[in-house]
């Protein structure tokens, strides 16, 4: 065990929600499949990230929590290769990330669904993308959508759905190729407040069924209190996770559970926290 | 399906109404008043003009169908392999893209009797004069078309390790079809134009000379009569356009996709 790991348990030990559950423990234990060390991104002079450095273990839920434009899509979007990094390490199983690969799923703010190809044929496009056989994975894409409750809409184009359900289908398209990561950028910010705790519960129903390691970018308090077993805090002047924060609730979750003060303590933690990080 | 076809008519049925009743407005003006044909014949003297002298008209029209037609076809292609270029070359699109665009300005038209010393009075000049006004609109819509992809499903297809290839013919060529259809749209008349003027200024058939000849005659119910033929056809060009632009960019609610440059 490394000395940060060491560190972050023994803080999440002297949380007031006493010990972690054994569930918890297990996953920080086996190696991580996600590690970040030392990682700093310049944009000319402009110091956009500053030394991030967190494991992401299987199967865990982690959030990302911080203001808009403090960098945490920046983050994400180097963990998906799509953006290169100034310094550091960025690992994924034990192999560099030098660019996109096949084990990432992206779920983006937007649905970008292609407007002329149907629900289903824009879940399957990863698999043409890589190649692979179709036919192979027509039966598995129904099943997903039959999950997030969209099947009906399969042969429907992208214009004929409401927000939500285009948000539903672009979930399905990141989990089609199976990735054992998915990586979320603020996937839910562009959906009205209703319609965004149901997504929630509908993530975490569909995460339960199909166990990833997820990273997830919010700047929703509330949201990333509810969804995750970890919040990292990110702060604005510097670009760098000011807080870690262990999320102690029995899964599953319910919309429910918003109200307890339990999950109450951890909101208030986490704002100030943030508020915190704004002071600097 | 079925209230849509009827939409579509009872939209129809409005211009087509009042086209009908300016054509019977016309026909008693011209009788009431007086006004001799030789000025302005009625419309019944120039449908009258068309049936008696089809064999004529169509003897014209043809030629003239036939190289907007294939000005068109030569325009489309190598406007959209143009803006291909222009897409996928920064050098060219930085140096030529802008010469095109500020192209736009020049009244290419007065192009018309250079290209008659240049290539004769033959069918050549005709032919490159519906090119040149044709080929411009066409390449402007299409490289808009080709670059005006969201920088998010960009992102999306490279994540999914998308190649250039791929993203070319399943993101930007179906992206780029309603603009390519605006573009063919623009053109198709502008090609009609081209081959008209250049047989205006020489050319021993067509209907453009027709009209010019009808002109010189004095005969003026067979001049409006090739008019007639000719915005008939146009029209016919422009629906087929139309039509395939349905059937192809059916993911689009409606077609007002037309904002495009045009000549």
């Amino acid at each position: 065990m490394n000395s940060r790991l060491r560190a972050s348990v023994m803080r999440a030990a002297i949380l007031p929600t006493d010990t972690m559950s054994a569930e918890n423990l297990r996953q920080r234990l086996s190696p991580p499949v996600l590690r970040i060390k030392a990682v700093r991104k310049l944009y000319r002079e402009l110091e956009a990230i500053r030394n991030v450095s967190f494991d992401v273990a299987a199967c865990e839920f982690v959030s990302v929590l911080g203001p808009s434009g403090c960098g945490k899509s920046t983050l994400l979007m180097m963990v998906a290769g799509l953006i290169d990094k100034t310094d550091g390490e960025i690992s994924i199983n034990g192999t560099p990330v030098i660019g996109p690969r096949p084990e990432v799923g992206v779920v983006f703010q937007q649905p970008v669904l292609l407007p002329w190809r149907t629900v289903l044929d824009n879940v399957l496009f990863p698999i043409e993308l890589l190649k692979l056989s179709r036919a192979k994975y027509v039966q598995r894409a129904m099943e997903l959508l039959a999950m997030a409750k969209i099947d009906d809409f399969a042969h429907r184009l992208p214009r004929q759905l409401s927000g939500g359900m285009r948000q539903r289908a672009s979930i399905c398209r990141a989990l089609i190729h199976d990735p054992s990561i998915l990586l979320m950028d603020e996937p839910f910010s562009a959906l009205d407040a209703i319609t965004r705790d149901e997504m929630g519960v509908e993530l975490l129903r569909i995460w339960q069924a199909n166990r990833k390691t997820v990273i997830f970018v919010t700047h929703s308090i509330r949201e990333a209190a509810f969804l995750s077993d970890r919040v990292l805090v990110m702060g604005r002047r510097p670009a760098t996770i000011i807080e870690e924060m262990v999320i102690d609730l029995p899964r599953p979750r319910h919309i429910a559970m918003m109200e307890d003060e339990s999950f109450n303590q951890y909101v208030r933690k986490l704002r100030k926290a943030i508020e915190a990080g704004h002071v600097h | 399906m079925f209230t849509k076809t009827r939409n579509f008519l009872v939209e129809l049925g409005w211009p087509i109404g009042i086209s009908l009743a300016m054509l019977a407005l016309w026909e008693v003006a011209v009788r009431e008043l007086g006004i001799r044909s030789i000025i302005l014949p009625p419309p019944s003297e120039i449908i009258d003009a068309m049936i008696r002298r089809h064999e004529l008209l169509l003897a014209h029209l043809w030629p003239s169908l036939y190289l907007t037609v294939l000005g068109f076809a030569l325009s489309v292609v190598g406007g959209i392999a143009v803006a291909v270029l222009i897409t996928y070359s920064s050098i060219l699109r930085k140096g030529f893209y802008p010469l095109i665009v500020v192209s736009q300005v020049i009244p290419k038209i007065s192009i018309a009797p250079l290209f008659i010393v240049w290539f004769g009075t033959g069918t050549m000049s005709s032919l490159l004069l519906a090119v040149l006004i044709a080929f411009f609109p066409m390449t402007i819509n299409s490289a808009l078309g080709f670059q005006s992809i969201d920088e998010d499903i960009h992102r999306m297809a490279r994540t999914f390790m998308g190649t250039r290839w791929q993203i070319f013919w399943k993101i930007r060529m179906p992206n780029a079809l309603p603009y390519i259809f605006s573009g063919m749209k623009i053109s198709i008349t502008l090609a009609i134009i081209g081959v008209i003027v250049s047989e205006f200024v020489a050319s021993q058939e067509g209907i453009g000379y027709l009209i010019k000849l009808a002109g010189g005659l004095l005969d003026t119910p067979l001049m409006m009569a090739a008019i007639a033929a000719l915005s008939i056809s146009g029209l016919i060009l422009y629906g087929l356009i139309v039509l395939a632009e349905k059937r192809t960019v059916y993911w689009q609610m409606t077609t007002d996709a037309d904002g495009g440059a045009g000549g």
